[in-house]
């Protein structure tokens, strides 16, 4: 038993699925509710902007198609994240991976001669081994020699992001792009189509669901998925187990970056049709997967819905940007809120809390 | 002599960059000795580049900027102290918030900031006596503002305080063990608190430097991904203060040479070293010589419950 | 010259008076944010500066646009009502054609990219007559003989700025280097900063550039160093190193184009060979260190007193070299430009023949390097 305040805490062991989704929502609340402080301030009725907000992003299957498009990236990433996780690998790494992956799959566009009716899906099997091997490094490392994940996979990103600078500036930069910054646009074989009245490249989309259900499987069902998990929550009883660590980590670490590399794959054959700066072949998805697939504790399935989920606050700051009027970078703003709140409720999953009687006796410090 | 010439240009640039690079890894290292990792040093050091810019034009100081800018700094760590200590929420996930947020909230409030002139820049120091010296006088005492010289005293007392002190000995085995620390009679919260603290006042100080000192104006985004170089740093410099002396020199002179030797090789690809240094760095520590030897804290970014192990 | 423009434009919109639009929604869709200093920064003052001049205009914008979303934001602006969308970045083409094409009914502008369509224009305020009219001036204020530059892109609209930069150093003094460094960033302080240390080092003492910020400026006049500030006024960053700059007025074309648009000329199917391609004739471009201020009135005397021998005007200031070259560029006749042949490129090949200018199209393809630059040149032919 802890004091907090006036609150006192005691520790909750597994908690349900009721309080991890009420807890959840608590926290997406109180953010809007924080948010709600900032539009005011911003001299905007709060009531009034999320209706505007919420008409914005509802009002017609066009504009509700951005939420789909924007949760993509999130899904595959969020998915590959969830399987990381739960071996207890700290992979920050999506981002670069999701890169490695658009990279790969430049290449086979616009470079490798293949039968035209080849170049789609090789461009996905390349980029998703591009993505799955850039995410084998750190893998090693930790398990060889054990090198940090977080910090490995969070450096691993940065080099990436320049390789990719320096293609598009040096060896692939277009000779139709007139000088720019930019390889050529890719060939139509090479392009992936869209939902009618949308840019929502309906493949990737499609990928995303079926090996989010795959992921699901291999976890619940698989002995692979009983080693990774056993890996992941007891390593002394793997060790004893006789559980290969390099094996399961590589394989997880495969799969894992090799699920945002797809990510890359369809950002580059489905939005943009070449390669160009880093900053703008990713809006940050592989950071906001890391939340993805943190919010579903682990679970692929569940991790769909929290991509969803932020996929609509990346379409919501569309609209608070057109609609409302606001600064853009009210956007990082509210999202930094929504990130600190989710994270800061978490302590009420693992502790119950109830309000301290009076005369009670101070029973532990503060957090120690 | 064209070797002087390179030399005394490149450590002198080196020296200037590395001050933002310094303090900020000075303050990392703070931070995660006492077993607390902070991603959002972006977002302390863009907070504390607006704040510091903001105050000394108001108030034409620019010494009051930086104060300023270590106040916000030191608040903006107090709220990642209070999630990840306090509330034993994820350090990464906080971190990252706090980088997007930072970022976020000094724009909203620089934007009308932009191309203002500020008057009252922190002055280069010309140290009499030592600045005629040949070769080491241009190299090492002129062009620097004081900041430069008390990043490196402060490097120093860092370390005196981390290896040579009874707090020293408590702020480590937080980092290391808290539940030793905490058996000991550490109060783990206090220690991770004062930590995680002075490195967001020594963070804000960084990005103020960039906006009164080396490039006076306020510009949204004007730290460009240099919180994230720190964090390479922190690791690069193996958690030591003295180290992180020779390391923010050394990818100061890197990216310094980007521009030197830029008919050679692509700036691109050494802009990415300071980032694959810092993995080599961790990667050879692994192969276990003590020459190499670089270990994280052994608790870092794992929240301490007592009771628990 | 801003009172010809006015006089045009009420000609046009006398000769105009057909089917006008009863009100118009423009929306402008920025790559930056509009604290840039720079480029974005430029393009909102020219918005602003329109929107307050005329009450049948309504302006929206949305900053810090990513390349790839261009079309998600023109969807909304639509939404919203608009019928006129400005795009201002090279990388916006793609989407914003796409877009045209499936919205017909609105008019689109694109700045500085070269793919057309009925309902889409082109538009570019370019500076290369402006920066020749700089180096003649860095020209007579280098005494190592090496300028400095600092470029963001190796890409030819860069290119050919630094081209006419060198050309007009050479027409001052013929033996002078420019040396560049590029940072492959539009916006990067630290880079720019450390790009001109580097320069610095090398020996360089006077400075150009190509970046959103005044880091340049700041950088020399730390050293006592003059400079040329670029896109915004940087006078007040160093009131006595800048000595004179790139200044731009987008609001001249977005005025131009939103009144033919309100008049009715402009439709949503006469666009495909609309490109605008202003330079100083058209005051679409001014050269000085602030507006107004050709000249630093500091620096007016040292170049009244630089005196040189030149090939056409004989013995004369360069003070007075850079009013008549203003002039013969400025003037609606237009009687010079500074690609005016004979100019050979740093490998000794004839660029531009004896007597010739070069066209439109090989401007804005340029990837030579003319003779006097030094440094490297991605891209050179």
């Amino acid at each position: 038993m802890r004091r907090l305040g006036p609150f006192v805490l005691e520790p909750r062991l597994s908690p349900s699925r009721a309080a991890v989704l009420g807890v959840s929502l608590g926290a997406v609340v109180f953010a809007l509710l924080l948010a709600a402080a900032v539009f005011y301030g911003y001299g905007r009725n709060p009531w009034q902007a999320y209706a505007q907000i919420g008409r914005g992003v509802f009002g017609s299957w066009p504009s509700f198609s951005e939420v789909l498009r924007r949760a993509i990236p999130l899904i595959l990433c969020g998915v590959g994240l969830t399987l990381a996780f739960r071996a207890q690998f700290w992979n920050i790494g999506a981002e670069g991976q999701l890169l490695a992956g658009a990279v790969a799959a430049t290449g086979v566009a616009l470079f490798l001669p293949v039968p035209e009716g080849w170049r789609l899906p090789l461009m996905f099997l390349c980029g998703f081994l591009a993505g799955g091997l850039w995410a084998v490094i750190p893998a090693l490392l930790r398990v060889k020699l054990a090198v940090n994940d977080v910090i490995s996979t969070l450096m691993l990103n940065y080099v990436m992001a320049y390789i990719v600078e320096w293609l598009v500036h040096g060896p692939w930069k277009g000779p139709t792009m007139r000088g720019f910054a930019y390889t050529d646009r890719f060939p139509l074989t090479a392009q992936l189509g869209w939902l009618p009245g949308t840019r929502v490249h309906w493949v990737t989309l499609a990928l995303g669901v079926v090996l989010a259900l795959g992921v699901a499987f291999l976890l619940a069902r698989t002995r692979l998925g009983y080693e990774i998990r056993v890996a992941g929550q007891n390593p002394e009883a793997a060790r004893y187990a006789g559980i290969n660590f390099t094996a399961v980590f590589a394989l997880v670490m495969l799969l894992s970056g090799g699920l945002a590399g797809l990510a890359g794959v369809g950002e580059v054959a489905g939005i943009h049709r070449m390669l160009r700066s880093p900053s703008h072949i990713s809006m940050g998805y592989g950071y906001t997967a890391i939340i993805v697939a943190w919010l579903a504790r682990g679970n692929p399935l569940v991790a769909v819905f929290t991509a969803l989920f932020f996929g609509l606050l990346f379409a919501a700051g569309d609209h608070m940007r057109i609609a409302l009027g606001l600064p853009f970078q009210i956007v990082g703003v509210f999202q930094g809120l929504i990130f600190f709140c989710l994270i800061g409720f978490e302590i009420l999953l693992s502790w119950r809390v109830g309000l301290a009687r009076k005369g009670r006796a101070w029973s532990g410090q503060i957090g120690s | 002599m064209v070797w002087a010439d390179w030399l005394v240009s490149t450590v002198s640039r080196a020296l200037a960059f590395g001050v933002p690079l310094l303090w900020g890894t000075l303050g990392e290292i703070s931070a995660e000795r006492s077993g607390v990792i902070n991603l959002g040093v972006e977002g302390m050091m863009i907070l504390g580049a607006f704040t510091a810019f903001a105050v000394a034009f108001q108030t034409g100081s620019p010494g009051l900027g930086l104060l300023a800018a270590a106040g916000v700094g030191g608040v903006a760590a107090l709220f990642h102290a209070f999630l990840s200590v306090t509330l034993r929420a994820n350090q990464y996930v906080s971190g990252l918030a706090l980088s997007i947020f930072g970022l976020g909230l000094a724009g909203l409030l620089g934007r009308g900031w932009e191309g203002k002139p500020l008057a009252a820049t922190l002055p280069s120091l010309a140290l009499p006596g030592l600045s005629r010296i040949p070769v080491v006088g241009p190299m090492l005492f002129q062009n620097q503002t004081v900041l430069t010289y008390i990043g490196i005293v402060l490097a120093f007392l860092l370390w005196l305080l981390l290896f040579r002190t009874r707090w020293g000995v408590a702020i480590r085995s937080v980092g290391e063990s808290p539940a030793t620390a905490d058996a000991l009679g550490i109060n783990v919260t206090l220690v991770r608190y004062l930590c995680v603290v002075f490195g967001g006042l020594l963070a804000g100080v960084g990005g103020g430097y960039l906006s009164v000192a080396y490039r006076p104006a306020w510009t949204e985004g004007m730290t460009a991904g240099m919180g994230w170089i720190v964090i390479a740093l922190t690791i690069f410099a193996a958690w030591d203060p003295l180290q992180a002396i020779w390391g923010a020199l050394f990818f100061g002179a890197l990216y310094h040479l980007s521009y030197r030797l830029q008919a050679f090789l692509a700036p691109e690809l050494l802009k990415l070293m300071p980032y694959l240094f810092a993995v080599v760095v961790l990667a050879l520590s692994g192969f276990g010589g003590a020459r190499w030897r670089r270990r994280a804290p052994g608790a870092l970014g794992v929240p301490y419950v007592r009771g628990e192990r | 010259m801003k009172r010809i423009l006015a006089v045009v434009l009420a000609v046009v919109a006398l000769g105009t008076v057909a089917v006008a639009a009863t009100k118009i929604k423009a929306g402008f869709i920025y790559v930056g944010p509009i604290g840039d200093y720079g480029w974005t920064y430029a393009h909102d003052m020219a918005r602003r500066i329109v929107d307050a001049k005329y009450d049948w205009l309504e302006t929206v914008y949305v900053e810090s646009v990513p390349e790839g979303e261009v079309e998600t934001y023109i969807d909304l602006l639509v939404r919203q009502g608009c019928n006129v969308i400005f795009t201002t970045s090279f990388g916006f083409m793609d989407g914003t054609l796409a877009a045209a094409q499936r919205y017909p009914d609105v008019i689109f502008a694109h700045c500085s990219g070269f793919k057309r369509w009925a309902n889409m224009a082109t538009y570019m305020a370019d500076f290369y007559q402006v920066y020749y009219l700089n180096g003649l001036m860095a020209g007579a204020l280098t005494k190592t003989g090496k300028i400095g530059y600092v470029a963001a892109f190796p890409i030819p609209e860069v290119k050919r700025h630094i081209n006419a930069f060198t050309i007009g150093v050479r027409e001052v003094n013929p033996t002078a280097e420019v040396h560049v460094r590029w940072i492959y960033e539009w916006y990067n302080p630290a880079a720019a900063k450390e790009a001109t240390e580097a320069l610095i080092a090398e020996g360089c003492d006077v400075f150009a550039f190509t970046e959103d910020s005044p880091t340049v400026v700041q950088v020399a006049a730390e050293r006592g160093l003059p400079s040329f500030g670029h896109y915004s006024p940087m006078y007040v960053f160093a009131p006595d190193y800048v000595v004179s700059g790139q200044l731009v007025h987008w609001e001249k074309i977005y005025e131009d184009f939103l009144l033919k648009v309100y008049n009715g000329v402009y439709t949503t199917r006469n666009l495909a060979h609309v490109d605008y391609w202003w330079l100083l004739a058209q005051g679409a471009v001014e050269v000085g260190a602030d507006f107004g201020m050709v000249i630093n009135p500091k620096w007016e005397p040292f170049f009244k007193e630089y005196v040189i021998a030149h090939p056409v005007f004989g013995r004369i200031s360069v003070y007075d070299l850079v009013y008549i070259r203003l002039n013969q560029m400025a003037d609606p006749g237009v009687t010079f430009d500074p690609f005016q042949g004979p100019v050979y490129d740093r490998k000794g090949n004839l660029r531009v023949p004896e007597g010739m200018w070069l066209s439109y199209d090989s401007l804005i393809t340029m990837e030579w390097a003319a003779a006097g630059i030094v440094g490297p040149w991605p891209g050179e032919p």
